[in-house]
């Protein structure tokens, strides 16, 4: 058996502990090792990072990928607003997507003489979340002091759309030209279900809450990205769109950067990519029967990551997320919204959280996410009591704690999961690179399981996930850079 | 319910005021009066908006000596009348329309039977939109609709803009053009309306 890969550290952040009290890490406990993603599926694309290059990999296929793009709109005397997601900031430690948005702003510059290129970075429910990585990224410096975080109650704009007024944030569209850069990892299938995935921040990185609670509260499970196409294909946008830029990311790393004038054929190409790739590591967690999940990750507990799967979406690994017939998968918020006071669902037919998840170790995840769901239908053990005091501080967390109990070590954690629940599989989110640490008896299941997966998602499944989104299979030749 | 357990504090000497705080306040609890941040006491509900869009770091969250529980008691009105707000805005009672405080529907129909007229008066009473502040305005504005109430946002202020559209409002010409794009409108409408239409679990204490 391999060791353990090396976590994602820490960060320090007004979201998460001093960096100083992760004391252990959960994959350096006995008993811990790694499976590398190319053990278990050896089809996955090769990556450019991480590798021998670093960063500057990053670097240049963005540079190659923009030599297509054709930026003659962009005059010297034009404002450009390069629009960014938090969350790409958390992908294999935050440079890659940090260099993505540098190279960008360095080309457009010199390919167009414009030098008014501002950075405008959303967030999601942690309002100072992109501010804390403009200053760890240096971008406040790269642009020139003109990087911002922008959140969804910052002052908004209406934007007449084939579906009404939606609103966007006033900050985003104060420019020229956008430039949406984002990444191709899928991150909250649970959510957008794969459908639009490269649309959807126009309904939420680059909107207001009234976008933002039409997508959670007003259209239903899978038909609520329709609010991001919508405000994207508004003739407001679309006067201003110029290109997007994405960084292409698999379960193994980052495959390249792809960019494009046309959102939907780089949507289509992408995705390809999540339902492929992505599809194949969720299915493959859906096939894990008993385990301990432990999250041990820089970002909040829904989205802890274990070979590019958010623990949110093993949490409903025992369902098939990219099924559209499947009306709610087992979390989402309008599945959690459809709990009725006795605690039961509204509906018999919307499914438990997965209960191969026996219990949940939180050695290290952040607060500014309602997640009080999880902890009220999984055990929970939280490490360490100063995690448990921030909790109880977040308004969005209250009562996460009302549910949890707390450990004083990792160790008493991880020997008080494996007592009570009689599993030694642990499952452990730390946003390992290239790999996913596992305990040695998940490893040889994982192993085990995963060629049949491979074969059932590329001949069963895929197709028809893909039909569904309305892509066509022969025209995916054209692949990401 | 929501227990309060914060209080927004302002630093008089790094405040300028700028009225960022006074424009993302869900509640209305903070204005600036002579060119510096107070915070209402009494009406603060611990949501921490203006800490984090305060652009000279000037407010912080401190612990409450005394938390403080919000609630409407649904018990204390008609529950027919909060049934029928609810089943005409097309949100089951008992489903939960803010996620951060598990505020369900009936507490927010309850809430404006017994006087809230705005979004703002909602909040104050449920807590409901003082957790994450994002998610719950749509389902707050619908129910205030179905009440045969049409709030007006607060004057200059960011808090919000104006309901949206809903499932059963998407035009026919745009669910025949998206069809084969994966967007499943009429297979919502069909979940929604059973969600909406399923009986109730039987415990009426809010």
């Amino acid at each position: 058996m391999r060791p353990p890969i090396t976590p994602i550290p820490p960060r320090k952040s007004q979201y998460g502990i001093d960096p100083a009290l992760v004391k252990t890490r959960v994959s350096e406990l006995p008993g811990m090792t790694s499976v590398l993603l190319k053990e278990l599926f050896p089809d996955l694309p090769e990556v450019i990072y991480p590798g021998a290059g670093g960063v500057s990999a990053v670097r240049k296929a963005t540079e190659e990928a923009l030599k297509n793009i054709d930026m003659s709109r962009i005059k010297p005397e034009h404002s450009v607003n390069i629009l960014a997601s938090h969350h790409g900031f958390t992908l294999l430690g935050g440079e890659p997507y940090a260099e993505m948005l540098k190279t960008l702003k360095d080309v457009i510059e010199a390919r167009t003489g414009c030098n008014n290129i501002r950075l405008r970075a959303g967030v999601g429910l942690r309002f100072r979340e992109t501010e804390e990585y403009i200053k760890r990224y240096g971008l406040d410096k790269h642009f020139e002091g003109k990087a911002i975080g922008v959140a969804p109650i910052d002052q908004g704009i209406p934007i007449e759309t084939e579906i009404g007024t939606l609103y966007g944030i006033r900050k985003i569209y104060d420019a020229d030209w956008i430039v949406h850069a984002h990444n191709s990892d899928v991150r909250e299938v649970h959510f957008h279900r794969q459908v639009d995935r490269a649309v959807k921040p126009f309904g939420m990185s680059y909107a207001r809450i009234e976008t933002r609670s039409t997508y959670h509260q007003n259209l239903g499970p899978r038909a609520a990205n329709f609010t991001a196409r919508a405000i994207f294909d508004s003739p407001f946008v679309q006067g201003k769109f110029a290109f997007a830029s994405f960084l292409t990311v698999a379960p193994n790393g980052i495959i390249g950067v792809d960019a494009d004038s046309d959102l939907y054929a780089l949507n289509d190409r992408v995705t390809q990519i999540g339902c492929r790739y992505y599809g194949k590591m969720m299915t493959l967690f859906g096939e894990i029967d008993e385990c301990i999940a432990a999250l041990d990750f820089p970002c909040p507990v829904v989205y802890v990551f274990s070979a590019g799967v958010i623990y949110a979406n093993f949490a409903g690994a025992n369902t098939d997320l990219y099924d559209l017939d499947l009306p709610l998968p087992a979390y989402t918020w309008y599945t959690e919204a459809f709990y009725g006071k006795a605690g039961r669902p509204l509906l018999k037919d919307i499914p438990p959280l997965n209960p191969a998840i026996k219990m949940c170790v939180h050695n290290y995840a952040w607060t500014g996410y309602p997640s009080a769901f999880f902890s009220e239908h999984i055990p929970t053990v939280v490490v360490g009591q100063e995690q448990a005091d921030l909790f109880n501080r977040d308004p969005q967390n209250l009562t996460y704690l009302k549910h949890a109990v707390v450990a004083e070590t990792t160790e008493a954690a991880m020997e008080f999961a494996y007592k009570t629940t009689g599993t030694r599989k642990v499952l452990i989110f730390d946003g390992a690179m290239g790999g996913i640490n596992v305990s040695e008896p998940l490893a040889e299941l994982l192993l085990k399981k995963a060629p049949a997966v491979s074969e059932r998602v590329e001949n069963e499944l895929l197709p028809k996930w893909l039909r569904q989104r309305g892509i066509d299979m022969s025209v995916l030749g054209k692949a990401a850079s | 319910m929501k227990v309060v357990n914060l209080l927004a504090a302002v630093d008089a000497e790094k405040c300028r005021g700028c009225k960022t705080c006074e424009k993302v306040c869900p509640v209305l609890a903070i204005k600036v009066e002579n060119h510096k941040a107070v915070v209402d006491t009494e009406r603060c509900r611990g949501c921490a908006a203006c800490e984090q869009r305060c652009p000279d770091y000037a407010i912080t969250m401190v612990k409450r000596e005394q938390p403080v529980v919000v609630k409407v008691d649904v018990s204390a009105v008609d529950y027919a009348r909060v049934e029928e707000i609810c089943r005409r805005a097309r949100l089951n009672p008992e489903q939960i329309i803010c996620y951060c405080t598990a505020t369900r529907a009936e507490e927010v129909a309850a809430a404006i039977l017994q006087g809230a007229r705005s979004p703002e008066e909602v909040s104050f009473l449920t807590g409901a939109r003082t957790g994450c502040k994002v998610e719950c305005i749509q389902p707050i504005l619908r129910l205030l609709e179905a009440a045969g109430i049409k709030p007006e946002p607060p004057k200059d202020g960011w808090q919000w803009y104006g309901r949206t559209v809903t499932v059963w409002e998407i035009p026919d010409e745009v669910k025949h053009k998206y069809a084969t794009r994966g967007f499943y409108f009429d297979e919502d409408i069909k979940l929604l309306d059973r969600v909406v239409a399923a009986p109730l679990q039987g415990r009426r204490e809010s």
